[in-house]
């Protein structure tokens, strides 16, 4: 919206500010029309804050799969080859490196699927001249 | 707690193993009958325009071909009748054991992993099946330095294993956390009503309303993410 005002602004003809509102109501318009092309669906559903529950749960119990898997692999590695407890130890920290690369990837995944667009405006032209 | 412990109705042994007829299995013949019954009577009558009841049997249709469809892709389409089962048999025990006196099995890990590992082990295998040996590249990361493989190899394998823990975990918590905090504020209305009024009663209505939206959103997840497993062992997408 700044960039709009600043625009028709500087190339206004018409001084008075009457004609700037005009224009301005006019891109306005424009604007708002462009951007209900752009996503035709950007009401976010009330349960869309249920569904921020779940993703923040989802990526907890990944954090914590990733420890409690690679801690039980070590643990049985450890019982099949009699070398407790360097195994456990080796695996507990693979399994934590597994369950944040885990995360970063669900997280790479909700943001891929959420709607952009309401939560931050989108600038279509940012350039500051 | 009472609500989760298991009954036995029919005792039954099969080899050795305790196969008794227990409460959970109970209602899991509810659920299914349930599911059966509800959307064969919705859709008796096959109306062009469709009743109230037609149009909720639809809309979950719906819901999840078009979940199968954004998430799989039309290739997926051939699984849709297993992840629709699977989600509204979730969604069926959820939302049973939202009913007083009834028996959650979604708040026992040990159904949820059943379900879970069932998936992952289907999954797995149908990669197998669709690409060989070449599936096995799924673990390695691209463009990756040799020296790096080995240990990156490892974790990928681990992250995949963890896929049914989660799975699982992720549903069974959230039932029955949900159902002991409900039983745990409820056992303090009456004494904190004394002190605030309607307000506890109040609360915990609109508590109850948020354990059936989780009852529903978990079904939710837990058929989003047997479509995202299908779609990386039918498509095998790298991240």
């Amino acid at each position: 919206m700044a960039g709009a005002e600043n625009k028709s602004g500087r190339k206004g003809s018409g001084r008075d500010a009457g004609s700037i509102r005009q224009r301005l109501d006019a891109l306005g318009e424009e604007l708002a029309g462009a951007q209900a092309r752009h996503h035709k669906a950007p009401a976010l559903a009330p349960q869309s804050q249920g569904a921020a529950l779940g993703q923040a749960l989802r990526l907890g119990i990944e954090l914590v799969a990733g420890v409690a898997v690679g801690g039980f692999i070590g643990w049985a590695l450890d019982r099949f080859f009699g070398t407790a407890p360097f195994l456990m130890v080796v695996f507990l920290g693979l399994g934590a490196a597994a369950g944040i690369m885990n995360v970063v990837r669900t997280a790479k995944r909700m943001q891929a699927a959420a709607p952009s667009g309401k939560d931050l405006p989108r600038v279509l032209d940012d350039d500051d001249d | 707690m009472h609500q989760f412990e298991i009954k036995r109705l029919i005792p039954l042994e099969l080899f050795g193993f305790d196969a008794s007829f227990t409460n959970s299995a109970l209602f899991m013949v509810i659920a299914a009958s349930v599911i059966t019954l509800f959307t064969m009577y919705a859709m008796r009558g096959r109306a062009l325009v469709p009743s109230r009841l037609q149009s909720v049997a639809e809309i979950s249709y719906e819901f999840i071909a078009n979940m199968v469809r954004d998430n799989v892709g039309t290739a997926g389409m051939k699984y849709f009748p297993f992840v629709f089962t699977l989600f509204m048999f979730v969604l069926a025990l959820n939302m049973l054991g939202m009913v007083p006196y009834s028996f959650t099995v979604t708040s026992h890990i040990i159904v949820t992993f059943a379900l879970a590992a069932f998936i992952f082990l289907g999954v797995t295998l149908l990669g197998f099946i669709k690409h060989g040996a070449k599936f096995l590249k799924f673990f390695v990361p691209e463009g990756v330095p040799i020296v790096m493989l080995p240990l990156l190899v490892v974790i990928e394998v681990i992250s995949y294993l963890t896929r049914p823990l989660s799975l699982s975990v992720r549903l069974f918590a959230n039932m029955m956390a949900g159902h002991t905090m409900l039983k745990v504020f409820g056992a303090f209305v009456v004494a904190l009503g004394l002190l605030g009024g309607w307000a506890p009663l109040a609360f915990m209505v609109a508590f109850t309303g948020l354990e059936i939206l989780v009852a529903f959103l978990q079904a939710y997840v837990f058929a989003i993410l047997t479509c995202i497993y299908l779609n990386d062992a039918l498509h095998m997408h790298q991240h």
